[in-house]
């Protein structure tokens, strides 16, 4: 079989990755023991992010698949292909991360179809195997293999919730925005903008964030924030930058962009 | 049109109301010599004003001559739905007097200059809650002011021309009042002085003021310091708010020229606050800048504004009289207390709901002994109520110790029967409020917890027509882990039909909303996409395809789903939903959840998934009522229609009973998916003591229940305190409404993304 080294998949120099608690740690340690981990928390409050800090730590390639209804048993595990006249099998990047003992991360879990996470079951739990039907083959996770999903548990479809049989298996880790001195930095770092206007930044996305009640449904992400920071960076205006890259994303709703388009403009 | 025709046109208007003859004489008179197509125009709204008031009407038509003075008849519309505002508002003398200022209160504005505060709500009230991050609401008054948990704006506004300066000057003044509120402006407490030094401990300002010689003058002095110190804090949080209000502060507060003593400090510190005192221009009093850095507390505001008030003169009437910056608004300190005593009495509440649940939970010997099942059921599980008595003796007994030591520390209560996180919380609260958690509360706690240990209430027939065979079904008692087995009767009964006009109205109020929701909901029905890998189809599935070539090579059997087909998604979509209709239900609340049935009804026609609707409430356990109001196959018709608009409040709100009976119904439905929606405005409550961590776990396990039987439970409420709660049925499946306006656009849209 192909043994493509997966060097490209190895993260060489250290992401920046802000920990706001003992995830590191944990996920280590689930690591060494053998347990897959759920990462739980709103969109892009850094659980990518985490997952390629804690591959980089463990010196293991990460791999990562976007979940999607179109993808099928095949898209994970592996196919046929022609090459000439000649049938070869090809891994898929699940299969690829098993040989490898990587880390495989399938973010957003929820939005593949159930009969399609069916074939992780058997690898989450202590069996830690997965079959490959075509090639008659059963592998056997290395120690170093490690399995990690993602999903988002705030308002979404009931249909896609999780079955209460997948979840079991795993290790959660629950993460949330950072604390307000942290997000700021982390705008810096990553928005590049000055520490002045990160804080703003920040001040702004809590005052989204407290509008649930009011029938916003997800407050400004952390990535939101550094996106604002990053036009503003490329010399667009502030309150411009902020309303593209904050407010239209967060809603159609006309009051609700009315009222964070003023909070914009009072910041500002 | 002679006059005869004249008055009995007003008679066909009013029919079949028979007024006095002269006083429809004395109104149509005047009428007689008008344009006919003006006299139509004022006679147009005499059908919509008549059903309202008879007297408003009138007044309308002796003041429609008058007004057409200054107003075209086209904006008579206009002109008299305000003033039907008004009077539903504040009665038959404002709606009147509104009339009578037709030049002031009306016609200047309709050369579009003004802004009205119904149409900077929308905006206003959640950058508002976004300012303060908690549920502050917005209000409109007569006076800007603030009771700390509501913010009062004006009506309308038009100081300026044109519109884009008046919403300004809406929002710093919104801006303005949450400052205060951030900056505990009103809810300082002072330290007994030489100015007071009568009183023991801390004393509240409006008890501190009451106190001093010229209380509304350091009152006045007071608050305008802590403007200053509200504009220092503007400029820190919301420098952009501040530039752009730079315009507005020129035209407000013109310069007074210069006076002496006080008044000149007064007048200083007004242009300090407006912006037009520049860095370099000398302030009498240097302290007062200092107020703007953000160091200043409210203390420091009441200290100057002492020492300042010690050298007014004669003219301190003056400084107390002139009107306060327009944004800067009133200090309404008795709007403030109460408002205080409000969330105390809610706090009060909470605590005791939640101190007599505790009590409640202890073991004891249960009231569930007083019923003949239960008493089988419970046997001689739990502790002798002479050990619940020791108990509440000890802790009675350990209040009085420490009364006389010291002021009894709760802690020590925390302790000894490690109360729940929640009442820790709530205790803190009421520390924080009265320095300690009054006995009162502790023994009303009591009380409530007996009462609830004595029996359930009694049987009562109904057999009212029109229902159906009553059912039993169990009811979860979460301190015995168990169910109390064939608790509640449920019985189905038919509601009286209502005739009226509420559909054509509600239909009529939410065009644009409806022809909205119809667009999104036919998206979600035509919503198709491409299935691969099926046995036949339009198009080849190339990677399909490849794919069982390859296999074949390798010696496997080709695939034969080589085929890409457009698929309509089949939305195979069963979904009942259970409205509250209890006694709170009465007024807004119920007309809201009307409305939304109506829209989602409609809206759910152009969808085709299978949708019932039922009403519940009842009184105790023997009499819950389910009143069906679509059944799940039934169409939306008339009949339907009709039904929800009977909808009325009943009394109690007993959820979990109704949720198992509609899960019987929908255990035997079969779909793809089968939801539950329920909306309900509050706690689950009967009366016969069914209340508390009782009810919410008896409803939580209910929830479970729909779960276990493959059944998607939601859960919408408007309560407001259904945080406190909704969480524990599970984070995902309830959300909490905050304005009942907008139910009527989120029903729909929580459906459409619970279900897509
Ligand atoms: N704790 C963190 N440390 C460093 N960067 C972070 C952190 N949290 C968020 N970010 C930034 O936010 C962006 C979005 O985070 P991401 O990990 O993609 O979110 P998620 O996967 O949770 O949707 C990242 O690209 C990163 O720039
Ligand atoms: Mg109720």
């Amino acid at each position: 079989m192909n043994s493509i080294p997966l060097d490209e998949h190895l993260i060489r120099r250290e992401p920046y990755y802000h920990a706001s608690g003992e995830e590191i740690p944990l996920a280590v340690a689930a690591w060494k023991a053998g347990m897959p981990l759920l990462l739980k928390g709103p969109t892009g409050c850094g659980k990518t992010r985490f997952m390629q800090y804690l591959a980089w730590k463990l010196a293991r390639p990460l791999i990562t698949v976007s979940c999607h209804d179109d993808l099928s048993t095949s898209d994970l595990v592996g196919r046929y292909l022609i090459r000439a006249g000649e049938a070869v099998w090809s891994d898929g990047p699940l299969t690829m991360a098993v040989r490898a003992g990587a880390i495989c991360y399938l973010d957003e879990v929820v939005e593949a179809r159930k009969d399609t996470t069916v074939v992780i079951h058997p690898l989450a739990d202590d069996r830690r195997e997965l079959p490959i039907e075509k090639l008659g083959e059963l592998l056997i996770a290395p120690d170093s293999f490690m399995l990690a999903v993602s999903y988002n548990p705030g308002y979404q479809s009931i249909l896609k919730d999780l079955k209460p049989s997948t979840r079991q298996r795993f290790i959660g880790l629950s993460f949330d925005y950072p604390a307000p001195e942290q997000e700021a930095e982390i705008v810096v770092q990553e928005g590049g903008v000055a520490a002045e206007i990160a804080h703003t930044l920040v001040k702004l996305a809590l005052m989204t964030r407290s509008l649930k009640d009011s029938g916003l449904v997800e407050g400004a992400s952390t990535r939101l924030l550094i996106q604002a920071g990053k036009l503003m960076i490329a010399g667009i205006s502030s309150r411009t930058a902020c309303t593209v890259a904050i407010t239209a994303p967060l809603t159609d709703d006309p009051e609700l962009t009315g009222a964070i388009d003023e909070m914009i403009f009072s910041l500002f | 049109m002679n006059p005869e025709q004249l008055k009995q046109y007003f008679y066909d208007l009013v029919h079949p109301d028979l007024p006095n003859e002269w006083e429809v004489e004395e109104v149509m008179e005047p009428l007689l010599d008008l344009d006919p197509a003006v006299r139509s125009a004022v006679l147009e709204q005499v059908q919509v004003i008549w059903p309202v008031s008879n007297s408003l009407c009138y007044s309308y038509l002796h003041q429609a001559i008058p007004a057409l003075a200054c107003i075209k008849a086209e904006t008579l519309g206009r002109w008299a739905s305000e003033a039907l505002e008004i009077y539903e508002r504040s009665g038959l003398k404002d709606a009147q007097q509104f009339m009578i200022n037709v030049q002031s209160h009306f016609a200047c504005r309709m050369d579009g200059q003004g802004q009205r505060f119904k149409e900077i709500a929308g905006r206003m009230e959640p950058y508002l809650r976004g300012l303060a991050r908690r549920d502050l609401r917005l209000e409109s008054s007569k006076t800007v002011f603030t009771d700390t948990r509501t913010v009062f704006l004006p009506e309308e506004l038009s100081l300026f021309q044109g519109e884009g300066k008046n919403f300004l000057l809406y929002k710093l003044t919104t801006s303005f009042q949450w400052a205060f509120i951030a900056l505990d402006t009103f809810l300082v407490t002072a330290e007994p002085n030489e100015i007071n030094p009568s009183a023991k401990g801390k004393l509240w300002l409006h008890e501190y003021l009451a106190a001093t010689e010229f209380p509304s003058l350091l009152a006045t002095l007071y608050f305008l310091f802590e403007t200053v110190r509200a504009r220092g804090f503007l400029e820190r949080e919301l420098p952009g708010l501040m530039r752009d209000s730079s315009r507005l502060f020129a035209s407000l507060d013109k310069k007074s020229p210069c006076k002496s003593g006080v008044e000149r400090i007064v007048s200083q510190t007004r242009n300090l606050i407006s912006g037009q005192l520049t860095e370099d221009e000398s302030i009498e009093d240097e302290q007062i800048r200092t107020l703007l850095h953000s160091k200043a507390v409210a203390l420091d505001s009441l200290r100057l504004a002492e020492q300042i008030s010690h050298q007014a003169d004669e003219g301190w009437e003056s400084i107390v009289q002139e009107e306060p910056l327009f944004f800067q608004g009133r200090m309404e300190l008795t709007r403030v207390e109460a408002a205080r005593m409000v969330l105390r009495r809610e706090q009060e509440a909470g605590f005791v709901e939640a101190l007599a649940t505790f009590f409640l939970s202890l073991p004891t010997a249960g009231n569930d002994t007083t019923d003949e099942e239960a008493e089988t059921e419970d046997g001689a599980k739990g502790v002798s109520e002479a050990d619940a008595a020791l108990l509440f003796e000890e802790q009675s007994s350990e209040g009085k110790k420490e009364e006389s030591s010291k002021s009894p520390d709760f802690t020590r209560l925390e302790n000894e029967l490690e109360l729940s996180e929640e009442l820790q919380e709530l205790a803190e609260e009421i520390k924080n409020d009265l320095g300690q958690v009054p006995d009162q509360y502790i023994s009303a706690a009591m009380g409530k917890a007996g009462q609830a240990q004595a029996g359930m209430g009694t049987p009562e027939s109904d057999d009212g027509s029109g229902s159906s065979a009553p059912v039993t079904y169990d009811e979860w008692d979460y301190r015995r882990a168990g169910f109390r087995r064939n608790w509640c009767v449920v019985t189905e009964k038919q509601l009286e039909p209502i005739q009226s006009n509420f559909i054509r109205d509600t239909l009529e109020q939410y065009k644009g909303l409806r022809i909205r929701l119809r667009r999104q909901f036919e998206m979600m029905q035509t919503r198709e996409r491409f299935v691969r890998r099926q046995r036949d189809g339009d198009e080849i599935d190339l990677d399909a395809l490849v794919e069982s070539l390859a296999d074949t090579a390798a010696g496997f059997p080709p695939s034969d789903r080589l085929f890409i087909r457009l698929k309509r998604d089949e939305r195979d979509i069963a979904v009942m939903f259970l409205v509250d209709m209890s006694n709170s239900t009465r007024g807004w609340v119920g007309t809201a959840i009307k409305q939304s049935l109506i829209l989602l009804s409609e809206a759910m026609e152009t969808l085709g998934d299978r949708y019932g609707i039922y009403g519940f409430s009842g009184m105790r356990r023997l009499r819950c009522e389910l009143f069906p109001i679509k059944g799940l196959d039934e169409p939306y018709n008339d009949e339907v229609r009709t039904r929800i608009s009977s909808i009325a409040p009943r009394e109690y709100t007993r959820m979990a009973p109704a949720l198992r009976h509609i899960i019987s119904i929908m255990k035997k439905v079969d779909a793809g998916v089968r939801l539950i929606i329920t909306l309900s405005d509050g706690k689950p409550e009967d009366y016969d003591n069914y209340n508390g961590e009782y009810a919410i776990e008896d409803t939580r396990h209910a929830l479970i229940e729909a779960r276990m039987a493959g059944i998607h439970p939601f859960c919408i409420t408007i309560d407001q305190h259904a945080h406190e709660y909704m969480p524990r049925y599970g984070e995902v499946n309830y959300i909490f409404i905050n304005d009942v306006a907008k139910l009527p656009a989120r029903i729909p849209e929580i459906y459409r993304v619970l279900t897509s």
